[in-house]
């Protein structure tokens, strides 16, 4: 309540400081000044004025959403040229409706705040959404906001005072909103509020968060006194405590989904609140959910009603006089907002939450509010400049006619005739007119050309010693081109998907130095016996027969490179893929990692690998929601053909997950050259996972795996003893639990981990993902009893991030002792002798589930949460001017492995290397550090180094590595990226496979993006018209065995490439 | 906290009671020392024991080489001069008794070394070695007829399937190549130079034989060439 007569004293000021504006306006330039902005009240009502004129908000929620995109697409980041084409299209339509304020999520630059209102007299609303959808507290995204934390309260406080500071003084601020809906967000648990009766925890947690905004609201109103605040409150929930809390808040600002009618929400906001009202969020979707198709009469009636309720609920027309405006939900249709990040190509016709309200498509039991389509203006195809255009729809029309009246000019029976009068049908018909031409040339694409891209490359390459005998003529030039074709497809509204088609025309040879497509279309050389010619045979023996070199150069030129297409249906979704990204389950039930994700589609591309292939089923409603089963004869990369099958259900509070996964033959060649193939196994696990208060979660896990190996035989070495032993059936059961709980308010984990020999699971859940720098040596096979604990230790914007692991294995590996046999002349004894296991001709072998004791420990300094540093997509979105991990790990490994294997392409199988990986004491260093020094200006530096073992060949002994990675970005239209390694692997598997280092390597390249596209996520190919220059550089070391062949048995120092390159996207 | 608890301790139960994989000393057979069979009468594992690429004699119980480690020569590691630090599949025969008492544990040694590695020099020993059971099993009243055609069933799997390999023979510590294609001819219409009882009546029962494989055996050079 302190903050009440501090409210009253600002209004005085304000008002004194907006009548100095207006006596002086005359005087000033035209809107480069901040505005002065504020509320009035009189006995007609509250007003907002501008600058000392009334202004009656006619607004829109604005965001600018290309079809594919999702919430991640930041408009900001793109060129300034880009930027005005945008807005220009978007808000020249908008002006030209009589719009005069947008409302947006996204919070759009000052610069770019200035430009709308000067260009188009739209003025905008800030909105920091003050940690409704998680905020980063203490280097440590939050998801579910924590209102009563008084770290968060600070870091929240801090972080919207920054926001007003910076916009204080922009031209174009209407007013500053704190939150969306954030009354609807009290999702924190706590031991304090958990211990309250149920039906009083939201009202205590809710006290929190309007006790901040009072907070808040307070110190903004000293630093910015020219607006005003208000919150963005869902409907007038906690209307008392707003009362209580921020009694003196200038306006109150409401999300309100109430139909056609505010019904008494002006009453009671009057007889509560001595404010007026401003709506941030309301309207309609224009889709029918009953007749599943867009439905603009009825969007169109619902806003005109409310917008003519608005009019007279304003000031001067003989009601509660407390409207002041609002913002329509929203301007345009946003093709992500169904599943976020699938189907963004798509306008989902998903109907997500119910409102009985909406009596238009309204059923019971039924969900009717679409969320992606709530515009009113549709997403149509993008113009000439590249700017997806906005297809009006009739309520825009209605809304038009409405807008260019004035509530506080119009008088309350002229605004009210006209609204009566407004020809629907007529508007109706304009709005249908043009949803048939769009649809018309929407139809003549369900199987839609959407694009490509055309890669062209040159390539120079040479090894020293051939340069050195021949000079320039041992250059070798190769070239290549490479079409993309894209083709989508929607042949109806529950069925989309798409494909394309690669083209080859010349392959480049790159290799060694680099290997592509799995060496597609490269010629290969094929020994051909034939008969001899007649002029042949009189030289050779009779019967003898000749053989022929041919080369075959056109293998598989044009393939299917990916495929995608899904059904949505009531019950069922059904999706089959190919070569398309797939995630891992592992955060819906699979805690042994069954499914592994296949998004690493470049490193497939490399061997021309086509994983993920399959069919997905994956139930909606009744006794099938939770049920989905997977099929495929490779369902994520290196996958035996198999079907998996995985059921959800809850029982009171705990959630339990069934799966099995049952091979139904066996891959026959590697996943990627020389990745060993896995023998035809099943496995079936059950998962129970429990959510207590206070952020305590327990997890606990049974799997059966490999009964098939039950009885088969294996040698095990003991106290001098060898052992013919037998797979029982204990072996082929394992035990997981894991238990996470806060300690000091840090997160932290323990694990156990009990595996029989047999009992083989899948990949193990990273914590921070793909872009986890650990190297604990966590391992999917079985035979090991394993414990593990981490912590994620936040200071401030600081994390560090310890963990540990032991692991011993319940059976070691095999030492080498030969085989001997008495050489008694007439009775043979034979000590059998033993060696390393393997595992295509024994039930298991001891590999990287090896006994290990491995600490790490990583710091992370990231002020910018919503940017997680360990996203995968983190070197594009970082937007921290720095941020940096750095960490290293310690590991023992105290025994021997046994043999791992690899796929020989000789004999087309598996062969093992024969000896296995000797004990050792590894370690490895890294950090990343990500620099902004301006918007559109990126560096990023990655460190490594370490010591460590290969993965398969014992030869050659553990590697001491150092590398330096490198990536630049300026003007978000040059990239520049590399590294330097020394004494480090090979790019590829197989190099640290087979223990193949080099001692220098160094890779260069320059990029110039031409289309205005940007710097973009990592993808395969498609995002960007570019022309690049790349070199790569490979020393050898001339006593090396492993390369004696690459070097030209030890005479070349190095071996050089250069590629120019091209890429079109059209 | 309650049902946490019981999780907890249902979990740690399944540890305890999936827990005895570990193995001891009293699980399993010790097989430090295996006698060698020295009998001659060969029971065949499997329709198709030791003719390539029928891996069935590594289940197979009589044979005592089953889990031993057989090296071929390229498996054989090295000292820093060069000297092999294990006994290769040669150095194993080698050692072998001499004569019938060691002819069924060649058989399972070069039966085995082939499974584990499909090569003609393998498929090749084991057609000796049945050939050598053949023999010691056989006498002028009694002939082992399903060792015998089981022997010339190896003899052709070395043409059908490692038509063109070579082995090598230590003759005087010499190393000279031998072709498989005409030795396995020869061993086929002539016998074994080890005397060897003949698979064939004649050297025109042989050349026959070798004719009804698909094959041609020219004697005047000593060669083997595939029918047309």
């Amino acid at each position: 309540m302190a903050g009440i007569s501090f409210f009253k004293s600002i209004r005085k000021v304000i008002g004194l400081a907006a009548a100095v504006v207006v006596l002086s306006a005359p005087f000033a330039g035209q809107v480069h000044a901040a505005d002065f902005v504020t509320t009035v009240k009189d006995d007609s009502g509250w007003k907002l004025q501008v600058n000392g004129e009334d202004f009656y908000i006619k607004g829109v929620v604005w965001s600018y959403s290309p079809r594919g995109k999702n919430y991640s697409y930041n408009l900001w980041a793109e060129s300034d040229d880009f930027i005005r084409k945008v807005l220009d299209y978007e808000f020249g339509m908008m002006a030209a409706a009589g719009i005069n304020a947008n409302r947006s999520f996204t919070v759009i630059p000052p610069e770019w705040v200035e430009y709308i209102y000067r260009e188009h007299g739209i003025m905008s609303v800030i909105n920091p959404l003050m940690g409704r959808y998680g905020a980063s507290i203490g280097g440590k995204w939050v998801p579910f906001t924590d209102y009563s934390d008084e770290l968060t309260r600070a870091t929240l406080k801090t972080e919207v005072l920054e926001v007003i500071e910076k916009y204080k003084n922009t031209p174009g601020v209407l007013m500053f909103a704190l939150g969306n809906e954030s009354n609807y967000g009290l999702s924190w648990s706590s031991f304090e509020i958990e211990n309250l009766p149920e039906g009083e925890q939201n009202t205590a947690k809710a006290r929190y968060l309007y006790s901040l905004f009072a907070e808040v609201i307070e110190a903004g109103q000293k630093i910015a006194p020219n607006h005003p605040f208000t919150i963005v409150n869902g409907d007038i929930q906690y209307i008392d405590l707003i009362a209580e809390y921020l009694a003196d808040m200038p306006i109150l600002g409401t999300n309100v989904y109430r139909g056609k009618s505010f019904t008494s929400l002006w009453r009671d906001v009057d007889e509560k609140l001595d404010m007026p009202i401003v709506f941030f969020e309301f309207g309609s979707d224009a889709f029918n959910a009953r007749e599943m198709e867009e439905d603009q009469v009825a969007q169109a009636e619902i806003l005109k009603a409310q917008w003519q309720e608005m009019y007279n609920k304003a000031a001067g027309n003989g009601e509660e006089g407390n409207a002041i405006g609002g913002f329509v939900f929203e301007w345009r249709d946003e093709w992500w907002k169904y599943l976020q990040t699938e189907n963004l190509d798509v306008q989902d016709t998903n109907a997500s939450w119910s409102n009985q309200a909406y009596l238009f498509d309204w059923a019971e039991g039924e969900n009717n509010m679409n969320e992606e389509w709530f515009g009113i203006t549709a997403l149509g195809t993008k113009n000439a400049d590249g700017v997806y255009t906005a297809r009006q729809r009739m309520a825009y029309d209605v809304l038009a006619e409405i807008w260019h009246m004035d509530p506080y000019t119009y008088k309350k029976a002229a605004f009210n005739q006209e609204i009566n009068d407004l020809d629907m049908d007529l508007y109706a018909l304009k709005g249908e007119v043009r949803q048939l031409k769009a649809e018309s040339k929407e139809q003549k694409s369900r199987l839609r050309f959407e694009g490509g891209s055309l890669i062209g490359e040159l390539v120079v390459k040479g090894e020293e010693e051939s340069i050195r005998i021949d000079g320039e003529n041992a250059l070798e030039f190769e070239n290549g081109q490479m079409v993309f074709l894209d083709i989508g497809f929607n042949p109806n509204q529950k069925i989309e998907g798409q494909m394309s088609i690669n083209i080859l025309g010349n392959v480049a040879n790159k290799e060694p130095l680099e290997i592509a497509y799995g060496r597609r279309a490269l010629p290969v050389d094929l020994v051909v016996e034939r008969d001899p010619l007649p002029e042949e045979a009189e030289f050779l023996p009779p019967d003898a027969r000749v053989t022929d070199v041919v080369s075959f150069d056109d293998r598989e030129r044009i393939e299917i490179y990916d495929f995608n297409a899904k059904y949505e249906g009531d019950e069922w979704d059904i999706e089959a893929f190919y070569h398309t990204p797939r995630y891992h389950w592992m955060n819906e039930g699979d805690f042994f990692g069954l499914v592994r994700e296949t998004t690493d589609m470049a490193g497939q591309d490399i061997w021309n690998a086509k994983a993920p292939s399959g069919v997905e089923f994956a139930g909606k409603e009744g006794w099938g929601d939770g049920l989905k089963v997977l099929a495929g004869d490779e369902v994520f990369w290196g996958a035996n053909p198999k079907v998996i099958l995985k059921y959800s259900w809850n029982w009171g509070r705990t959630q339990f997950t069934f799966m099995h996964d049952e091979d139904i033959a066996r891959r026959g060649d590697s996943a990627s050259a020389t990745q060993a193939t896995e023998i035809q196994t099943r496995r079936t696990t059950l998962y129970a996972k429990r959510d207590f208060a206070a952020g305590w979660t327990l997890e606990v896990g049974g799997i059966f795996a490999s009964n098939e190996k039950i009885d088969d035989t294996f040698t095990r070495y003991e106290d001098g003893t060898i052992y013919l032993d037998q797979i029982k059936d204990e072996d082929t059961l394992g035990a997981r639990v894991k238990l996470t709980f806060p300690v000091f308010g840090h997160r932290t984990w323990i694990g156990g981990h009990y595996a029989g020999l047999v009992a083989d699971g899948g990949d193990v859940l990273r914590e921070f993902g793909i872009m986890d720098p650990t190297m604990i040596p966590y391992s999917q096979w079985g035979n090991k009893m394993e414990f593990d604990a981490g912590m994620n230790i936040t200071f401030g914007n600081i994390m560090l991030t310890p963990r540990v692991m032991y692991r011993e294995n319940l059976v070691d590996a095999n030492p080498s002792i030969p085989a001997e046999i008495n050489p008694n002349p007439n009775l043979g004894e034979l000590f059998p002798g033993i060696g390393p296991r393997n595992r295509d001709d024994d039930p298991f072998a001891v590999l990287d589930n090896r006994e290990a004791r491995s600490a790490e420990i990583f710091l992370t300094y990231d002020p910018t949460g919503e940017t997680f540093f360990y996203e995968w997509d983190n070197d594009y979105k970082e937007d921290a001017k720095f941020a940096f991990n750095l960490g290293g790990n310690y590991t023992e490994y105290p025994t021997a492995t046994d043999s791992f294997q690899f796929f020989s392409l000789l004999s087309n199988s598996n062969a093992a290397f024969g000896t296995g990986l000797p004990s050792e004491n590894v370690w490895s260093a890294s950090s990343r550090m990500v620099f902004n020094p301006t918007q559109r200006n990126k560096y990023i530096v990655q460190l490594k180094g370490g010591f460590q073992q290969s993965s398969g060949n014992a030869e050659g002994g553990s590697r001491e590595f150092y590398e330096l990675h490198g990536k630049v970005i300026l003007r978000n239209k040059h990239v520049i990226e590399g590294y330097f390694k020394k004494d480090a692997w090979g790019p590829y598997d197989f190099h640290r496979q087979f223990n193949v280092v080099f001692p220098e390597q160094f890779k260069l390249d320059y990029s110039v993006i031409l289309d205005g596209s940007g710097f973009q996520p990592r993808e395969t190919r498609g995002t960007g018209t570019r022309v690049g220059i790349r070199t790569l550089y490979r020393g050898y070391d001339p006593e090396d065995e492993m390369t004696f062949g690459e070097s030209q048995e030890g005479l070349s120092d190095y071996q050089f490439m250069t590629v120019f390159y091209v890429e079109y996207v059209f | 906290m309650k049902t946490a608890y019981q999780l907890v301790l249902l979990a740690f139960a399944a540890l305890v009671v999936t827990g005895c994989s570990e193995r001891d000393s009293n699980d399993g057979e010790v097989i430090d020392n295996i006698l060698l069979p020295t009998d001659v009468v060969l029971n065949l594992f499997c329709p198709d024991v030791g003719i390539n690429d029928e891996t069935c004699v590594l289940a197979d119980p009589e044979n005592p080489f089953s889990v031993t480690a057989i090296p071929e020569p390229d498996q054989v590691p090295e000292d820093d001069d060069g000297n092999p630090l294990l006994d290769d599949k040669f150095a194993l025969a080698a050692a072998l008794p001499q004569g019938p008492t060691g002819a069924k544990a060649r058989f399972y040694l070069w039966a085995t070394a082939l499974a584990r590695r499909q090569t003609g020099e393998n498929q090749w020993y084991t057609a000796r070695a049945l050939h050598e059971l053949y023999d010691a099993n056989s006498n002028l009243i009694f002939e082992d007829e399903l060792i015998k055609e089981h022997a010339k069933r190896a003899y052709r799997s070395v043409l059908d399937n490692f038509f063109g390999q070579v082995t090598f023979f230590n003759v005087f510590g010499e190393v000279i190549p031998v072709q498989l294609n005409e030795q396995t001819a020869r061993d086929v219409i002539y016998g074994p130079p080890e005397g060897f009882r003949p698979l064939v009546s004649s050297v025109l029962e042989g050349l026959a034989l070798i004719g009804e494989w698909g094959y041609t055996y020219n004697e005047q050079n000593d060669t083997l060439s595939k029918n047309q």
